[in-house]
């Protein structure tokens, strides 16, 4: 029943020996113990879980393990260069974006699944993403602020590179 | 007045760890031969315990313990105990521990949680405080009366009323005698769940050497500290509480919640720390609800408009327990005036058991279910005068000289409510109104509102300040942070105070009670009030003590000397001057003597003269006020009844804005909270006492294309308790929505909602209502 998958997540090659229906937000908080990953209901509504694999926000808590053999994993965690924030984080810490906190890793993770594929999405694709996220604290408003705010930043570095 | 650092948006200090994933929630903690534990609930709301089998659940795999509650006598509570950790002979709703797994990990404890036979006999079910209220219910407490409970309350024994609390002021009833005009009507804000998108959450440990720790998604360790000591005989000292990051409260997260349950089960292990978490479902069924509130209101008013008479019956479906909730039917009895003058009030505030979750706090406590029914009414009663609405109010509203309903005299430095109320006035209605289209209707509502804390005579907030030997200052405070930017605000208040730049303050991480200040609860909307009052306290005694080190430094009187945050000098000659760091540890002189003492400084306030009620209910109760007005500017589609909140407006007498980015973002939050409430949220019950929609796909929270465009401002009129005179402003923005909503529903098709949420089934009801009334 136990299966060795294997990954990469924030860039490590991890392998994990679990049942492969095991849902991914747990293997990422209860044994790889990154807990930036959050939990927030039963049934994949909310959107705190997000995490991008291969490039594609995705809900962790309704994907089972066995579906991220070989994939490319990143997580909230996997962000920041050291000190230096990656521009959503950045962006959405100076916005008003964040209150309790709870729900950011998620919306973090669905903007960098959005942004950085697509660095001109329209405002309406922003707004669809950030649809799929519950947040109880902000009203929006400033979630919006930073995503605009870190699809500049996005937009700039990628000139500048 | 102008300031150095309040009034400027800087960036909360916890930022970078919420959004870089490293802040530590509770289900982040791990804790070495932590246990896990899961929780069974009852297949009935109301049933007597028949028998219990467990003994297929311990042989399940990973299993350490299974704990029922049979036996278990204690009783808890902050107001009545009445509260028990896990049913004995009885179960009084669907939520509530009936027996505990304690296991390796969470997903071996609900697996043998399964295995756990319950024989139950069921006994009729109450929902409704009506019901339950009748003479010839069930009782769901026969010990009503029994219960240890604070001395201002008054249980009705052999009946289902845990509180009733009864406010006269004037004439009382009699009052309506002087009144020409009388309105009334029967008003219902449903449960609703504050639904903060982390879970509950406990961990707690009995040690061997007799002392316990916990930690919780609390903002109450004071509380949970004095109540886990009572509960297990041993001093406070030895119970530590610690609060992590906490990702929202918005209420439920206050009194004492889970963790007397999760103390029980881990009784049972001591060693060994026990951790449990709520799923969503358990969220809603097994932690606090909000609201429950009937409000039957009738008013009296003069030809004029000059309101004479309130007479008031708040009906609060309590739940199952009611400790959490008196308080708030209280506060909902004594603010149902709203922000009016009445010469005669009979107000009545019924806390009823009933088989549901306890209610507890909600944002608002009380209020926006109150003043949902006075702002409908004083539409209505606009209506039957022939009046317009905000001549009406403005006749009425509380200001300098006028008495509220508890005795209270305002003053200008309550606030300007009238202030408020012109604002939003000229932001919204100076415009023209939009005419009804092929596809939609249009509408505006107003509602103006006020708040107060409703605190306790002892609800104190402490503040340690320490001079860092750079001059750099740590700053300790009991207050939880769970959203709201306290850490900012501290910030800010401490900088202003002691004239140093915030980057240089460090405010703490997380509460522990065992080197935290004392502070009664996070609650109320008054952390920036009170705790903010408690650190110029503080501050003004650090800078004495930084003054008499100098003043023996510099061979002068203390009263000799000012301060400016970088040097002590001499009034009439600043170049004679010691500098602050130097005296942080006490100053060291040439010579290498030491004098003076370490700079560093405890203060603490409360509310100032806050009393009990007297025999009228009346007494300084309410002592700090925050008044605000709102606006909805709806749009109802008319082949779907679907409601569209377009705009919402906002503005409160905040007595002075500390950080601009922060406030706006409370208002904003808080508002679109109450449009929710306004428009999908409901925990709904089936007749047998189950809620049928707990989880977020059924109970709809507001997402991001629902929320409206907002304009918020602010009234600075200063306050005398709060910090440069600050006043509460967290929960005011939900108390304004619903009646703003459903006034403008009124505008728009010309039909009155006396009940939440306003539904497009309901408004598409309403409107082939309306067209048959019309053909026929």
């Amino acid at each position: 029943m136990v299966e060795k998958i294997s990954f990469t997540i924030n860039g490590q090659l991890r392998v994990v020996e679990v049942d492969p229906e095991m849902m991914l937000i747990d293997v990422i908080r209860e044994i790889l113990n990154l807990t930036g990953t959050k939990r927030g209901c039963d049934n994949a509504t909310c959107g705190t879980c997000t995490v991008v694999i291969n490039g594609k926000a995705t809900k962790s808590c309704n994907t089972p393990v066995r579906k991220v053999a070989g994939a490319e994993i990143l997580t909230v965690e996997g962000l920041a260069k050291g000190k230096e924030l990656h521009p959503i984080q950045k962006s959405i810490s100076e916005s008003g974006a964040i209150q309790c906190g709870f729900c950011t890793p998620g919306i973090v993770m669905e903007l960098y699944g959005l942004l950085e594929n697509k660095p001109d999405a329209s405002e309406l694709e922003i707004s669809n993403s950030l649809n799929k996220h519950l947040c109880r604290c902000t009203g929006y408003e400033p979630i919006k602020d930073g995503a605009l705010m870190a699809q500049k930043l996005i937009q700039d570095r990628n000139k500048t590179k | 007045m102008s300031y150095k650092y309040i009034g400027k948006s800087y960036i909360r200090p916890d930022a970078i760890n919420k959004v870089t994933g490293k802040a530590q929630y509770l289900d982040d903690i791990r804790l070495p031969g932590m246990l896990h534990a899961a929780i069974l609930r009852p297949e009935y709301a109301h049933a007597r315990i028949i028998s219990i089998d467990t003994s297929e659940a311990e042989k399940m795999p990973g299993v350490v313990i299974v704990v029922t509650g049979k036996g278990c006598k204690l009783h808890y509570g902050d107001n009545i105990k009445d509260l028990v950790p896990m049913a004995d002979e009885k179960v009084r709703y669907i939520g509530e521990p009936v027996a505990a797994v304690v296991a390796d990990t969470t997903f071996n404890a609900q697996k043998a949680l399964e295995k756990i036979k319950v024989v139950y006999e069921p006994l009729p079910v109450y929902i409704d405080a009506r019901d339950s209220m009748s003479e010839d219910a069930v009782l769901i407490h026969e010990e009503n009366g029994d219960y240890w409970h604070l001395p201002t309350l008054k249980p009705q024994p052999g009946t289902n009323v845990a509180n009733l609390y009864h406010l006269k002021k004037g004439q009382g009833k009699d009052g309506f005698t002087e009144a020409d005009v009388v309105v009334e009507g029967d008003f219902l804000y449903p449960f609703g769940s504050c639904s903060a998108i982390e879970p509950h959450g406990s961990i707690v440990w009995f040690k061997e050497d007799n002392t316990i720790e916990a930690w919780s998604s609390s903002i109450c360790p004071f509380i949970i500290r004095q109540d886990l000591a009572h509960s297990y005989g041993l001093p406070e000292s030895d119970v530590r509480v610690h609060i992590p990051d906490i990702g929202g409260c918005f209420g439920y997260k206050s009194d004492i919640t889970v963790e007397q349950t999760v103390a029980y089960i881990a009784s049972f292990v001591p060693g060994y720390p026990v951790k449990w978490v709520a799923s969503r479902k358990e969220d809603f069924t097994s932690t606090l609800l909000g609201h429950g509130i009937r409000m039957i209101m009738k008013i009296g008013a003069k030809k004029n408009g000059k309101l004479v008479a309130m007479e008031t019956k708040v009906i609060h479906s309590g739940g199952a327990y009611a400790d959490t909730a008196v308080n708030v039917t209280i506060a909902a009895t004594h603010n149902s005036t709203g922000p009016y003058e009445f010469d005669h009030c009979d107000l009545s505030g019924y806390t009823v058991y009933t088989n549901t979750p306890p209610v507890g706090a909600y944002r608002g406590y009380g209020h926006q279910e109150a003043q949902f029914a006075t702002e409908r009414l004083i539409e209505i009663l606009a209506r039957k005068l022939g009046m317009d609405s905000f001549a009406l109010r403005e006749m009425n509203y509380l200001c300098e000289g006028k008495v509220n309903s508890l005795g209270e005299t305002m003053w200008k430095t309550n606030g300007d409510m009238k202030a408020c109320a012109e604002k939003v006035q000229n932001l919204v209605f100076s415009k023209e109104s939009l005419q009804e289209d092929e596809n939609f209707y249009y509408g505006r509502g107003f509602a103006a509102l006020m708040k107060s804390p409703k605190g306790a005579p002892f609800s104190t907030k402490g503040c340690y300040i320490k001079m860092n030997i750079d001059g750099s200052i740590s700053i300790n405070m009991g207050g939880a942070e769970v959203g709201q930017g306290l850490r900012t605000i501290v910030q800010q208040i401490a900088g202003e105070a002691l004239q140093i730049p915030p980057e240089r303050i460090r405010v703490y991480n997380d509460i522990d009670t065992q080197y935290s200040p004392y502070e009664w609860q996070t609650i109320g909307s008054m952390f920036t009030t009170q705790g903010g009052r408690a650190i110029i306290r503080a501050a003004d005694k650090l800078i004495m003590v930084l003054k008499q080190t100098a003043a023996q430094v510099l061979k002068t009187d203390v009263d000799y000397l000012d301060y400016d945050g970088e040097y002590v000098f001499l009034k009439n000659d600043p170049s004679i001057r010691v500098a602050v760091p130097e005296l942080s540890r006490g100053y060291i002189t040439s010579d290498g003597i030491t004098i003076g003492e370490v700079a560093q400084s405890v203060s603490d306030a409360r509310l100032p003269r806050y009393s009990n009620p007297d025999h009228n209910g009346q007494g300084s109760l309410g002592v700090e006020y925050t008044f605000g007005a709102q606006a909805a500017e709806i749009r109802i589609e008319k082949k779907s009844g679907k409601i569209f909140v377009d705009h919402f407006t906002s503005t409160f007498d905040v007595g002075q804005v500390i950080n601009p980015l922060q406030i706006r973002g409370s208002v904003m939050g808080g508002v679109l909270m109450a449009i929710g409430a306004t428009l999908y949220e409901k925990v709904e019950f089936d007749q047998d006492g189950k809620i049928t929609n707990p989880h977020f796909f059924k109970y709809h929270l507001p997402t991001y294309k629902e929320a409206p465009q907002q304009t918020i401002d602010f009234i600075e009129t200063p306050g005398t308790v709060g910090p440069f005179g600050a006043r509460g402003i967290g929960e005011h923005p939900v108390i304004g929505p619903a009646p703003a909503i459903l006034n403008a529903i009124y505008d728009a098709i010309g039909v009155d909602f006396f009940e939440i949420p306003v539904t497009p089934e309901i408004i598409k009801q309403a409107l082939a209502n309306k067209q048959q009334k019309e053909y026929a």
